[in-house]
């Protein structure tokens, strides 16, 4: 058994445009083939550059958008997951011996298509190889990505030549298998075995082997320090006012500059500042005994900033600093004497905490889930929905009317993240059967449950509510909000924290009562439920834009409760069918981050692994 | 003895707190009480958060069962013993008491402040967690109601049988 280290981080210059790669290594299983492996040799003492080609081949992560994330102390949006892969009973091609067996992984485009996201090494004469090289590709929560696996037998000829430049037609094709990445991270373990098929999509009656994928989010750690700096008696370097300082924090690289990790936000005219928070990950300080340096600077909207001064602290020594309650002083680096000159300004640590931070790949893969919840608005001002130019008309010949396509694509992502699939489908401001106005009906007609199965469960409903329910109003959203609040607090209590709920609202309208609805959303803000609304048809749908707290303002209900985090995403649909990139994606793109929010305040973990959990097949 | 229960309040911090339409520069804290009963909890004073003060302090209350507010105060110290009133917020008992919500769960909570010129101030922002005796919350928790939609007694839209599938989740929980 063997294994190399690897490590891996983007980092930027203060200028934030140069970006250095480091890649030191991950710890990695070597499996039984390795002590007969020729042409294979070539694949792993190549890691380093596979890598730097995987992940600009496949061109999904944008190394600057990641680093304006890095550099602004946020989260990016999409973590990068690394594929392990295994095989087992390949089929055996070769006269003389086993197979050798290299797999190919591509991504498949909204239109079909297949892009290549990397390469295997070539194992030699092996029927069960593990392979070692990983490949990288990019994990979008909002988007389905449906992934392909493609083994080849490579031929003996081949295996000096670079796996990379190999023409795949002119090797023998083992099998190939499909799923989706949602589908492997949501597996217990991370991990998903597939049986392999033929091109024409049937393993027919020969057994062409399985292959195993394994998905691993690529950070070297989870835990982060948070601390609250402040500084006493700092030089003054303004002349009419007090020095507007801030502080930026670098590690010192090996090739002995300096990598800033985090900077502070500028306080106006005071020389005894307390900054905000800053969280430190150990992903950018490294250990807690790596030097850095802390550098407190005067800021000057021209962007020369003048360093008031400068200090060099572990993580470690700033923890004995909170702990001994005592300062650091500053010192100003001297050309001209051989020693820095000590300033009376100094550093204080009022706060440290550290740490665990978990991803939503760590909730989701340990058995946390997304309850989806749709419903459907039923006024009048949709239209007759036996006239074409209804939103709610059923085209005969399957094109999706606007409702139809909103539960489509919210769904679809969703449903992944769902294990039983047993959505709660409720309609309001219809006229239901009975001849009263309901605000909040089953979609099924049933007087009991609300769930339906899978997404065509969903779409079944609404096609029979639309036959049944006489379209009427006015818009209100409350009922429908309260139902679905309610559902998930009762989860708090009978699902041990596991569950997170998004409600699908999907409306034609104006909301008549939009007081109504923001006292509904107000109380909800404090359960594990977010609320995607989307707009169809051409109304105006600015008031709605209120509920959307995207600008910083928090709801307010009438009793003068403020919402405790913003729970709600709007968008009319007019611009999801409008351009490439689909704005339901936008809408799904924050759910992690609200699903980790509340996680987070709640200080609720992924749950412990289950070491007895069968392995799906 | 007044029928009552005990009620955890954890007061977490205030923001942008104002007087007379400016920031105020520090020193406050907050006093909370119930509209039942005249005991009166104070948090320490925090001076270094400006109009941004924190102070994560626990404050357990007997809440009177007859009570329907609670009502915290921020202040700012003035003087050794004086102090001036910045902003209150009247909490209605319903929203953590007899919910949707279960008790003993922690709820986080945010308020609007009023001044006493009524006038708009800062957000107050608590969490709350409504202690449930021993023997309730050792038993099995009742199942919730399945909460109907408000459906009226129509003309069956045809028979459904089986077991309502919210049941069944409820079933299944219980099991762990």
């Amino acid at each position: 058994m063997s294994a190399t280290l690897e490590y891996k981080e983007n980092t930027c210059e203060s200028s934030g445009t140069i970006s250095c790669k480091e890649i030191l290594g991950v710890l990695q299983r070597m499996g039984g083939c390795f002590s007969d492996m020729q042409g294979g040799k070539q694949a792993v003492g190549g890691l380093r550059e596979a890598e730097t080609h995987t992940r600009n081949n496949n061109g999904t992560q944008n190394d600057a958008v990641d680093l304006f994330y890095k550099s602004q102390g946020f989260q990016q949006l999409f973590t990068q997951v690394e594929l392990s892969l295994s095989a087992s009973n390949l089929l055996d091609r070769d006269i003389a011996s086993k197979s050798d067996p290299m797999v190919v992984v591509f991504a498949k485009t909204i239109d079909g298509k297949l892009e290549e996201l990397g390469r295997t090494e070539v194992i030699m004469n092996c029927l069960n190889p593990e392979w070692i090289e990983k490949i990288s590709v990019a994990f979008h929560f909002e988007i389905v990505q449906p992934l392909e696996f493609h083994v080849y037998d490579i031929d003996t000829k081949y295996h000096s030549v670079p796996t990379k430049t190999l023409k795949l037609r002119d090797q023998e094709f083992l099998g190939m298998a499909c799923c989706t990445l949602s589908e492997i991270v949501t597996k217990p373990r991370r991990s998903l075995t597939l049986r392999l098929q033929n091109k024409s999509g049937n393993g027919g009656s020969r057994n062409l082997g399985a292959i195993t994928v394994n998905a691993e989010e690529t950070v070297a750690s989870r835990s982060a320090v948070e601390m609250v700096l402040r500084c006493s008696h700092l030089d003054n370097k303004d002349v009419f006012s007090k020095s507007d300082p801030f502080l930026r924090i670098s590690r010192i690289a090996e090739s002995g500059g300096y990598i800033p990790i985090c900077k502070t936000e500028v306080i106006n005219d005071n020389l005894n500042p307390k900054w905000k928070p800053v969280y430190l990950s150990a992903n950018k300080f490294g250990s807690k005994d790596n030097p850095l340096v802390i550098e407190c600077f005067d800021f000057n909207s021209s962007g020369d900033h003048v360093l008031i001064g400068k200090l060099q602290k572990s993580v470690a020594d700033l923890e004995k600093l909170y702990k001994e309650r005592t300062g650091v002083n500053f010192f100003i680096p001297s050309t001209r004497h051989r020693q820095d000159k000590v300033l009376k300004g100094q550093l204080f640590v009022d706060q440290y905490c550290e740490k665990e931070q978990f991803s939503f790949i760590d909730y989701i893969s340990s058995g946390f889930e997304l309850n989806f919840m749709v419903a459907v608005d039923f006024t009048a001002s949709n239209g007759d929905p036996q006239r074409s130019d209804s939103l709610h008309y059923i085209d005969p010949y399957g094109r999706l009317n606007s409702y139809q396509k909103a539960i489509m694509e919210v769904g679809e992502v969703i449903q992944f993240y769902d294990s039983d699939r047993q959505f709660p489908a409720w309609g309001f401001g219809g006229n239901i059967p009975g001849g009263t106005v309901s605000h909040c009906f089953n979609l099924n007609g049933s007087s009991g449950a609300s769930e339906v199965v899978g997404i065509e469960g969903i779409m079944d409903a609404y096609a029979s509510a639309l036959r049944s329910v006489t379209l009427s109003g006015p818009t209100l959203f409350g009922p429908v909000i309260n139902m679905a609040a309610q559902i998930a607090a009762q989860s708090l209590t009978s699902h041990s924290n596991t569950k997170y709920y998004v409600l699908l609202i999907i409306t034609d309208g104006v909301v008549t009562d939009l007081q109504e609805t923001i006292n509904a959303i107000v109380k909800a803000s404090d359960l594990p439920l977010s609320i995607l609304i989307v707009g169809v048809g051409g109304a105006d749908f600015t008031s709605m834009e209120v509920l959307d707290a995207d600008n910083g303002r928090r709801l307010e209900s009438s009793s003068d409760r403020v919402a405790t985090r913003d729970i709600v995403q709007f968008v009319p649909m007019r611009e999801v069918q409008s351009g490439q990139i689909s704005v339901v994606q936008a809408l799904l793109e924050e759910l992690p981050q609200q699903f980790l929010s509340f996680m987070r305040s709640r200080d609720i973990k992924p749950l412990p692994s289950t070491s007895t959990m069968p392995q799906s097949y | 003895m007044m029928a009552s229960r005990s009620v955890e309040i954890t007061i977490l911090s205030a923001e942008n707190l104002q007087m007379n339409k400016r920031a105020i520069r520090g020193n406050a804290f907050v006093t909370v009480k119930s509209d039942a009963s005249s005991n009166t909890s104070a948090t320490r004073v925090d001076s270094e958060g400006g109009s941004y003060p924190s102070w994560n302090e626990k404050v357990v209350m007997d809440v009177p069962f007859h009570a329907r507010f609670i009502t915290v105060e921020v202040k700012c110290k003035t003087s050794s013993t004086g102090s001036n009133s910045v902003g209150v917020a009247r909490i209605p008992v319903s929203d953590f008491i007899g919910g949707y919500v279960p008790d003993n769960q922690l709820h986080f909570l945010s308020y609007r402040l009023w001044d006493g010129k009524v006038r708009r101030n800062g957000v107050v922002n608590i969490s709350v967690r409504v202690k449930v005796a021993e023997h309730h919350s050792n038993s099995t928790p009742l199942p919730p109601p399945v909460t109907g939609v408000p459906l009226p007694s129509h003309p069956s839209t045809g028979l459904v049988t089986g077991i309502p599938a919210l049941w069944l989740n409820y079933q299944t929980n219980s099991s762990f």
